[in-house]
C-alpha cells in the first residue's frame, strides 16, 4: 500500500504534471510509474484519498477528473497534466460549511468506518453534476463501482437521495427572485 | 412496515435513543478521519515480507546477505533474527514471528526487510534465497484427521486453556492435527429412547475473507528495552500483553496506540503486522518501521473457519424437540490464531434457538496448509447456525410441518435458560420472528410459481466471556468532557454511542464530550472490541465513571453553595436548585480551587461475575439474537436466485443511537447475503484461487434486494446500561438459513452447502425433482 517517497528509485525518467486540485494550481514532477493515488496522499498531503486494492476494484481512493470519477490507484500521475482535480478535501466550503452530499452522509449515516466514504462522496459528487435528480436505480448503478463493508448500502442509497434533496434546495435558495 | 408493531421502549432521554449524527461524521466526511495508514514517523522505514510459495515445506537454509548488502536496506528479519522470541496465538501459542522450522501454507511470512522505501524492500526481497523441502500438505480438515495425513507440527506448541464450568470441557492437541477441542454436554443420554423419529444431516459452511477495506498496518518505533506501535488493532491491551509475551519485556515497556480503524469484523484482534514491524525497528537502530500489508497480503493472513458440521436430532411425533448431538470440524488453516475461542462458541451454540433435553456437542478445530482461519463477524455462532436452522427445515419437510410452525414451537420463551447455569434469554424470540414473517407476508405467500420464503433465528451468547472493561471521565472546569476508555471505533459508532451515554448523565451537550486518544500508557484497561460487548459491557463502566464524576461535582457544589445535596441536579455544566435558581460551574469552581481551574475526574469498572455452574466460566452479559425472512425467485432452468424482499431484525435491547443500530444490523446481513449467494474463499488443491480484490467477490450497491430492510426492536430487556444489548454480529447469523429455506420453499430444493451458487441450486432442484418422481412412482 502506498506511502512512500521515491527516494531511492532506479527511474530517472520524469514527468512534469500541472494540474488544478480543489481549485489551486498544482505543479510536480514525477516518476513514470507515479500514481495519482501516490502524489495525491504523499506529495499534495490529501490523505482523504484512501488506498485499498489497488486494482481500481473497491473505489475507496475515487477522486474527480474533469468532474468524471477515476481510480486514484490505477491512474497515471502524467494523466492528469492538464486536469481538473477534485478531492474530498475540496468539497466543503472555505469557511469549513460541509458540502449537501456531506451533509447528506452525516445526517443518513451512510458510512460506518469510514474508509470508503471519501470515494463514495466523490462519486456522489460526479453524479449530482450529470443528474441532480437521480432516481435509485441510477444511483445504485453508480455506487457499484464502490465498495462499503460496513453500511449494507441502503444508508448509503438513502444518503445520496438526500444529496440530491439538498443540493436541489441549495440551488433554490441561490436562485435569482 | 404496515400494520407491524415494532416492540419499543418508550423515549424520554433527551440524548439515547435520539437519531443523531455520529461523533465522528464530519472528520469522515471531510476526509481528515485518521487511520493507522495514515501515520507517518520522521525517519520513518518501509517493511515488506517474503512469503512461502510452498503450502507446506521444510526450510532447509535462507541466504539473505545480498539482501542485507543492498542500498537503501536497513534489516532483515530471519529465522536467526528471532531467536529466544516467542510465538503468539490464543490459547495455543504456535505462530512465529517468521517461519523457523517449516513453512506451513501459502503465504506463511519467511523473512522480512526494512528499506529506506517499499520499492527497495521489495527489490531485497528477491535477493534472499530459500532453499526448501517440500513435504506432504493437506487442506481439508477431514482429511487431516485422519493419521496417515502429515503431522503439520511434529511437536506440540504451547498452550494454555480456561477451566470451564459445568458441562463444558476443552483441550489443545486431542487428535491429529487437532489444534483444539471443545466438549459441551447436558441432560441425561436416555432421552434419545424416548425420541419418535431421529435424522443425521451433514452441513458445510463456506469460508470468507474479512475484506475491511483498510488493511493490516502497524508502524513501529522499538529498542531491545522499549516498544511503542501504532496499529490497527481491535484489542490494544490484549495486544500489549502478547506482545510483552513474544518480545519478553514487561508490559510498561510497551505502549500500544490505536487509531480509528477502517473495518475490523473480528480480523484485527491478533497481532498480524506488529511483531515484524518491531522486529524491524530494533533492527534499525529504532528507527519508525511502518508495516502495511496489501489487499492481496490481508487475504494470505488470516480468513474465516469453513466447516463441516453433523447434527443428529431426536424428536417426538408431535414435533418437540429432545435431543441433539453434534461434531463441528471447523478448518483452522496453518496456525491456531483464535480458532480455540471459535471451537468454543461453535460447540456451544449448536442448541440454536430451541429447547433440548440432552445436548451433546464437539467441535474440533483442525490444522490445516492453508491460510489461518481465526475470528470472523459472528463466529461460530454463524458456523452453527446454519447447520442447525438448515436441519429444522429438512425436518420440517420429512414430517410435513411449517417451518416457522416448528419454530415457533420450540423455540424458548423469554426468561428460559439457554443451558443450565447460562443467563436466561432476553429476547422474546417468538415475537420477533412472527415479525420478520409477517414483515414479508409469509403466511400469505403464493403458493405457485417459483417463488417461495423462508424464515431463521440466530442466537449468540453476546458480550464475551471474562471481559473486564474500564472506563474515566473527567471534566475541565468548564464543563467540556474527555472519556477515556479502550474501545477501539472501527465504524460500529461506539465511541459515539458511548459519549452519548456520558452525555446524557452529566446532561449536557453531546457535542462537549470528546473521545480521548487510546494508548495503553494512558487509557484504563480493557479486554477489547469484540462480541458485540461495547455498549454493553464498557457502556457500564462508563455509565459509572460518569455517575461517579456528576456525583463529585454535585458534592462539591452542595458544600460550597451550601444547598441541599439531594435536591440539587445538574444541567449543561450548571446547579440547578430546588427553586430553579440556576449556578455557573465554572466560577464557583475557580473560586473553590483557588483560582486556578480543577479537573473532575472518576473511574467505572465492569465485569460480568465468574461463575462455576456457567458452562463458559461466566454467564454471558446478553443473548444476540438476529432474525431475517427472505423472500427469492428461482430461475429452474438455470439455479439462479434473485431475492425479491429481505428483511433482518435484532434486539437493541434499547436503542442508543438509531442510525448505528440500523447499519450494524443491515451490514451484518449484507455479509451473510453474501455468503448465502456467492462470496466465497476459493481452494484448488491447496492453492488459493481469488485471494484478491479483482478476483474476490464482495457484495456491491447492485446486490441489495430491492426490498431490502431492517426492523430494530427495543424490548427493553438487555442488562447493558438502560437496557441495552450489543448488536453487530445477530444480523449476520439467520440470513443464510432463511434465504435457503426460501429456495426449498420455491423449488423443493434442500440446500446443504455455502455458498447457493446457481449450480448447486440448479442440482438441488434436479435433486429434488428425482426424488418427487420417486415418491410418485413409488405411491
Amino acid at each position: 500500500m502506498s506511502l512512500e517517497s521515491p527516494e531511492s528509485s532506479q527511474e530517472t525518467f520524469t514527468h512534469k504534471v500541472e494540474f488544478e486540485l480543489n481549485g489551486s494550481p498544482e505543479r510536480h514532477s514525477v516518476p513514470t510509474s507515479t500514481t495519482v493515488l501516490d502524489l495525491l496522499r504523499n506529495s499534495c498531503s490529501k490523505q482523504g484519498v484512501r488506498a485499498s486494492c489497488e486494482r481500481s476494484v473497491c473505489g475507496a481512493c475515487t477522486v474527480l477528473v474533469d468532474d468524471l470519477p477515476v481510480a486514484a490507484c490505477s491512474t497515471f500521475a502524467f494523466d492528469i497534466d492538464g486536469a481538473r482535480v477534485e478531492t474530498v478535501e475540496g468539497l466543503a466550503a472555505q469557511d469549513g460549511t460541509l458540502s449537501a452530499q456531506q451533509q447528506a452522509f452525516r445526517e443518513c449515516g451512510g458510512f460506518q468506518c469510514g474508509f470508503c466514504t471519501s470515494g463514495m462522496l466523490m462519486v456522489t459528487t460526479a453524479l449530482l453534476r450529470q443528474n441532480p435528480q437521480p432516481d435509485r436505480e441510477e444511483i445504485r448503478d453508480w455506487i457499484s463501482s464502490n465498495t462499503c463493508r460496513c453500511t449494507g448500502y441502503e444508508m448509503i442509497l438513502e444518503s445520496v437521495e438526500r444529496a440530491a434533496e439538498l443540493a436541489g434546495a441549495k440551488q433554490q435558495d441561490q436562485a435569482p427572485e | 412496515m404496515n400494520g407491524i408493531v415494532i416492540p419499543f421502549t418508550p423515549n424520554d432521554s433527551p440524548i439515547v435513543g435520539r437519531d443523531r449524527p455520529r461523533l465522528d461524521s464530519t472528520a469522515k466526511v471531510t476526509g481528515r478521519a485518521i487511520y493507522t495508514v495514515d501515520i507517518e514517523k520522521p525517519g520513518m522505514l518501509h517493511a515488506k515480507v517474503l512469503r512461502s510459495p510452498h503450502a507446506h515445506a521444510r526450510i532447509l537454509s535462507i541466504d539473505a546477505s545480498a539482501a542485507r548488502s543492498l542500498a537503501g536496506v536497513t534489516a532483515v528479519v530471519t529465522r536467526e533474527e528471532i531467536h529466544g522470541l516467542h510465538s503468539y496465538g490464543t490459547y495455543v501459542k504456535d505462530q512465529p514471528i517468521v517461519a523457523t522450522d517449516a513453512v506451513r501454507y501459502v503465504g506463511d511470512v519467511v523473512a522480512a526487510v526494512a528499506a529506506v522505501d517499499e520499492r527497495t524492500a521489495v527489490a531485497a526481497l528477491d535477493l534472499i534465497r530459500v532453499e526448501y523441502e517440500p513435504l506432504p500438505a493437506v487442506f481439508d480438515s477431514t482429511a487431516a484427521l485422519d493419521l496417515s495425513a502429515p503431522a503439520i507440527f511434529p511437536d506440540q506448541p504451547f498452550a494454555a486453556y480456561p477451566e470451564y464450568g459445568d458441562g463444558a470441557s476443552g483441550a489443545a492437541h486431542t487428535a491429529h492435527n487437532v489444534s483444539y477441542e471443545f466438549r459441551y454436554e447436558t441432560g441425561e443420554e436416555s432421552i434419545w429412547a424416548d425420541c419418535d423419529y431421529i435424522f443425521e444431516d451433514t452441513f458445510t459452511f463456506s469460508r470468507m475473507n474479512h475484506m475491511h477495506l483498510e488493511p493490516f498496518a502497524t508502524v513501529a518505533e522499538a529498542t531491545a528495552t522499549e516498544i511503542e506501535v501504532w496499529t490497527s488493532t481491535q484489542s490494544p491491551f490484549p495486544m500489549r500483553k502478547e506482545l510483552a509475551r513474544v518480545f519478553g519485556l514487561a508490559e510498561n515497556d510497551i505502549r500500544v496506540n490505536v487509531p480509528l480503524l477502517g473495518g475490523g469484523f473480528g480480523a484485527k484482534n491478533g497481532p498480524k503486522t506488529e511483531a515484524i514491524a518491531i522486529r524491524l525497528s530494533q533492527l534499525s537502530d529504532g528507527r519508525p518501521v511502518r508495516y502495511c500489508m496489501s489487499t492481496e497480503e490481508v487475504f494470505l493472513t488470516l480468513s474465516q473457519h469453513d466447516a463441516i458440521l453433523t447434527v443428529k436430532s431426536g424428536l417426538k411425533a408431535d414435533g418437540e424437540f429432545m435431543a441433539r448431538k453434534s461434531r463441528v470440524l471447523l478448518n483452522g488453516g496453518a496456525y491456531a490464531d483464535a480458532s480455540p475461542l471459535v471451537a468454543e462458541k461453535a460447540g456451544y451454540r449448536m442448541p440454536g434457538a430451541y429447547r433440548w433435553k440432552r445436548i451433546d456437542s464437539v467441535c474440533q478445530a483442525v490444522i490445516t496448509n492453508t491460510v489461518p482461519a481465526g475470528a470472523y463477524r459472528g463466529f461460530g455462532a454463524t458456523q452453527a447456525t446454519w447447520a442447525s436452522e438448515r436441519q429444522v427445515d429438512l425436518i420440517a419437510e420429512r414430517l410435513g410441518f411449517d417451518p416457522l410452525e416448528l419454530r415457533l414451537k420450540n423455540a424458548k420463551e423469554l426468561g428460559e435458560e439457554f443451558v443450565p447455569g447460562e443467563t436466561p434469554i432476553d429476547s422474546d424470540l417468538k415475537l420477533g420472528l412472527n415479525l420478520v414473517a409477517d414483515a414479508i407476508g409469509y403466511r400469505d405467500r403464493p403458493r405457485s410459481g417459483n417463488r417461495g420464503m423462508g424464515v431463521a433465528i440466530g442466537i449468540k451468547d453476546g458480550g464475551g466471556v471474562n471481559k473486564p472493561a474500564q472506563a474515566r471521565v473527567k471534566v475541565t472546569t468548564n464543563g467540556d468532557v474527555f472519556l477515556n476508555c479502550g474501545l477501539v471505533e472501527m465504524g460500529q459508532g461506539g465511541h459515539s454511542a458511548l459519549c452519548q451515554i456520558v452525555a446524557e448523565t452529566l446532561a449536557c451537550d453531546p457535542k462537549r464530550v470528546k473521545y480521548a486518544a487510546i494508548d495503553t500508557d494512558n487509557t484504563p484497561f480493557d479486554q477489547g472490541t469484540n462480541a458485540s460487548s461495547g455498549i454493553a459491557v464498557m457502556g457500564h463502566a462508563v455509565l459509572q465513571a460518569a455517575e461517579r464524576v456528576r456525583s463529585s461535582v454535585l458534592d462539591m457544589a452542595a458544600e460550597h453553595l451550601l444547598l441541599d445535596r439531594q435536591s440539587i441536579r445538574l444541567d449543561n455544566w450548571h446547579i440547578v436548585g430546588a427553586d430553579g435558581t440556576t449556578y455557573e460551574l465554572p466560577p464557583l469552581i475557580m473560586d473553590r480551587f483557588g483560582g486556578t481551574g480543577f479537573e473532575f475526574t472518576a473511574d467505572g469498572y465492569f465485569k460480568v461475575r465468574s461463575s462455576s455452574s456457567a458452562p463458559l466460566e461466566a454467564p454471558c452479559m446478553f443473548w444476540e439474537i438476529g432474525w431475517a425472512a427472505a423472500e427469492v425467485d428461482v430461475d429452474p432452468e438455470t439455479g439462479r436466485v434473485e431475492i425479491l424482499q429481505l428483511v433482518v431484525s435484532g434486539d437493541a435491547g434499547k436503542v442508543v443511537n438509531k442510525l448505528g443500530c440500523r447499519g450494524q444490523d443491515e451490514g451484518a446481513a449484507v455479509f451473510g447475503l453474501a455468503q448465502a449467494l456467492f462470496e466465497e474463499l476459493r481452494y484448488d488443491d491447496g492453492e488459493l484461487l481469488n485471494g484478491e480484490a479483482l478476483l474476490y467477490r464482495v457484495p456491491l450497491a447492485e446486490d441489495i434486494p430491492r426490498r431490502f430492510s431492517s426492523i430494530t426492536q427495543e424490548q427493553g430487556h438487555g442488562a447493558g446500561p438502560f437496557g441495552t444489548k450489543g448488536m453487530g454480529e445477530g444480523g449476520m447469523l439467520p440470513i443464510a438459513p432463511a434465504i435457503a429455506q426460501a429456495i426449498a420453499d420455491a423449488t423443493g430444493a434442500q440446500l446443504t452447502s455455502l455458498p447457493m451458487t446457481p449450480e448447486r441450486v440448479y442440482n438441488g432442484i434436479r435433486a429434488a425433482r428425482a426424488r418427487q418422481g420417486r415418491a410418485h412412482r413409488n405411491a
